[in-house]
């Protein structure tokens, strides 16, 4: 009988060889965090409980445009109940709560499990990360922001038996839903990841962006119409309102008739300029924590 | 070409200096990193990945300085950290392919090195549950192979062994030797077991208090003692006794009698002792220390390694 060879008496050794493939290093080491990310915002390659807040949340977005599609198709007509410029008010509680449970995971995560000293150790940098994560939770957030308005004009252009002369017909608002949908996206991961990024605790993480999206909402409404004058500026401070005063600018709408836009009086692109302000100082925020953080 | 020097290496916190101006150049192989709790080895390993800054000096890792090409060396590094890393709802394949993917393989790449990766440290089906459900032992398993799996040149290991009981500490010290010998990968393993370190390692390095004691193969520490061993069946006192009288250091031990050895004569007079006590001479050994003794001595315990 042959005597057994040493090394592969144990069972171990069935597995490891030196890897001679290529490495791709830093770029896709990036594109990799984002689409695990990504992934992960929606639960994805998770136990079925971490998806079902990510997924109903998302299905509660998407509502009011099947709502107006199931009306459309029973009324065989041209339906607008919902114009571009006014969807963001349909959604903007479910994107809300979609930042206040979600943000928090994106972050939060790795720094309570301690991930982090895995990644930093690895082919990327502390900002290739941050940036990462915001990219990642963005294009997510474009999910809720555009696909739901996708879904409407070309349902919509069904319903009226002329896909090609509706489409035509509402082509110019194209452009503007885009822009409106991507800078709500950004403007919400980068002002939700920037407030849980902060702190590992989840419960704290929610409690902050909510915060900042619902309590600011009500504050800012009554500065303005009961205070006034310098309580004006508090329509800032309300992601709600000055997402709103942006989306108005893009799609070149007026303020409406006792709105809080039109009672504080301000330029409707001075929420534009709000929003890009609120984008960098999110993502600079972002960065900044996890330059510092310790890994 | 040395696979880790540094160069002055400072880290301060504050008023408190954790490494002060560390000097280091180290060959391949499996290098032990030993020191006591706060000696500044986790210190060390986190400057040389990218973890922390340095307060002053520079270190290069197999050839790439760890600040300026930070990204580019640590595609070839390991790190097994000491603390927990795992997250507990993904399953160890799906967290290790990730893993790989971030340190540039490909997505089928990391996939199947994952596969092979985990097999290696001997993780099989449970490789596809959720981490939440893992041992100490298999959550250390992962641990390591995520430190493995985009087969890395170099591989920091900070106490390996930590929270495994005795048989999972023997498998994860065979597994770290079999890696480093086999492969071809460096390790540096920090730990403060001292038997670990002579276990798996071929060269030791000792910091205390953030500065180099000693860098140098295993076997210069545990050189010989100078220390003979004596084992007579017999009257051992006697022996003993007549040893003191001739002049030898000597000391009773159990069974056998421990004899400083100065000199070749040393041999002669106790063949000639056992021969005129008529005790049988059993075994002369000389001895060899362990690391243990000599950081025992360190600390000022025993002078001598005969007493």
């Amino acid at each position: 009988m042959q005597p057994a060879d040493a090394r592969t008496g144990n069972i171990y050794d069935l597995g490891y060889r030196n890897y001679t493939g290529k490495r791709l290093g830093r770029r896709h080491a990036v594109l990799a965090l984002y689409f695990y990310t990504l992934r992960g915002a929606f639960g994805l390659g998770r136990r079925t409980s971490s998806k079902i807040i990510p997924i109903v949340i998302a299905v509660i977005a998407f509502l009011p445009a099947v709502a107006q599609l199931a009306i459309a198709a029973l009324v065989s007509d041209e339906v607008d109940i919902i114009t571009p410029e006014g969807y963001f008010g349909f959604v903007e509680v479910p994107i809300a709560l979609f930042c206040a449970a979600i943000a928090p995971e994106i972050t939060g995560r790795d720094m309570r499990q301690r991930t982090l000293s895995l990644y930093f150790s690895r082919a990327l940098q502390r900002r290739d990360y941050a940036l990462a994560k915001l990219a990642a939770f963005a294009t997510a957030l474009t999910l809720l922001t555009l696909m739901p308005q996708v879904l409407l004009v070309f349902g919509n252009g069904l319903a009226t038996n002329d896909v090609t002369g509706y489409i035509s017909d509402n082509w110019a608002d194209v452009p503007g839903t885009f822009a409106a949908g991507l800078l709500i996206a950004v403007l919400c991961a980068a002002g939700s990841l920037a407030i849980a990024s902060q702190t590992p605790r989840r419960a704290y993480a929610t409690v902050g962006v909510v915060a900042w999206f619902l309590i600011s909402f009500p504050i800012a409404n009554i500065l303005v119409f009961a205070i006034g004058g310098v309580g004006r500026y508090a329509v800032f401070a309300s992601p709600f309102d000055f997402i709103y005063g942006c989306t108005l600018w893009i799609f070149g709408v007026g303020a409406e008739f006792e709105s809080v836009q039109e009672e504080a009086g301000f330029g409707l692109w001075t929420y534009f300029v709000a929003v890009l302000a609120y984008i960098g100082a999110g993502a600079a925020l972002v960065v900044r924590r996890f330059a510092r953080v310790s890994a | 070409m040395p696979i880790l020097e540094t160069r002055g290496l400072v880290k301060r916190y504050g008023s408190v200096t954790a490494l002060g101006g560390l000097d280091l150049s180290l060959e391949p192989g499996v290098i032990g990193l030993v020191g006591a709790n706060g000696a500044g080895k986790s210190t060390l390993i986190k400057i040389l990945l990218g973890l922390i800054d340095a307060t002053a000096g520079t270190a290069e890792v197999i050839g790439y300085d760890v600040v300026a090409q930070g990204p580019l060396l640590r595609q070839f590094v390991g790190y097994m950290p000491e603390h927990d890393c795992l997250p507990g709802d993904v399953s160890a394949t799906e967290f290790v392919a990730h893993m790989a993917q971030i340190n540039g393989l490909s997505r089928s790449a990391a996939r199947e090195r994952t596969a092979e990766t985990l097999r290696h440290v001997g993780l099989f089906e449970e490789r596809y549950r959720e981490m939440r459900g893992y041992s100490t032992g298999m959550k250390q398993r992962v641990k390591l192979a995520q430190a493995l799996v985009h087969d890395p040149r170099i591989l920091f290991l900070d106490e390996p062994t930590n929270g495994l009981d005795p048989a999972g500490r023997d498998e994860m010290l065979d597994l770290v030797r079999r890696t480093g010998n086999e492969f071809g990968i460096s390790i540096i393993m920090a730990s403060h077991l001292l038997g670990e370190i002579e276990r798996v390692c071929e060269h030791l390095v000792v910091i205390d208090a953030g500065h180099l004691m000693r860098s140098g193969p295993i076997r210069e520490f545990t050189a010989t003692t100078g220390t003979l061993a004596v084992e007579v069946d017999g009257d051992v006192s006697a022996l003993h006794q007549r040893l003191r009288e001739a002049g030898l250091e000597a000391a009773h031990e159990g069974r056998q009698v421990l004899v400083a050895l100065d000199g070749e004569a040393a041999y002669d007079i106790i063949r000639d002792a056992c021969d005129d006590l008529g005790v049988g001479l059993v075994r002369i050994e000389l001895l060899r220390r362990n690391l243990e003794d000599i950081f025992r001595e360190r600390a000022g315990e025993g002078v001598h390694a005969a007493s």
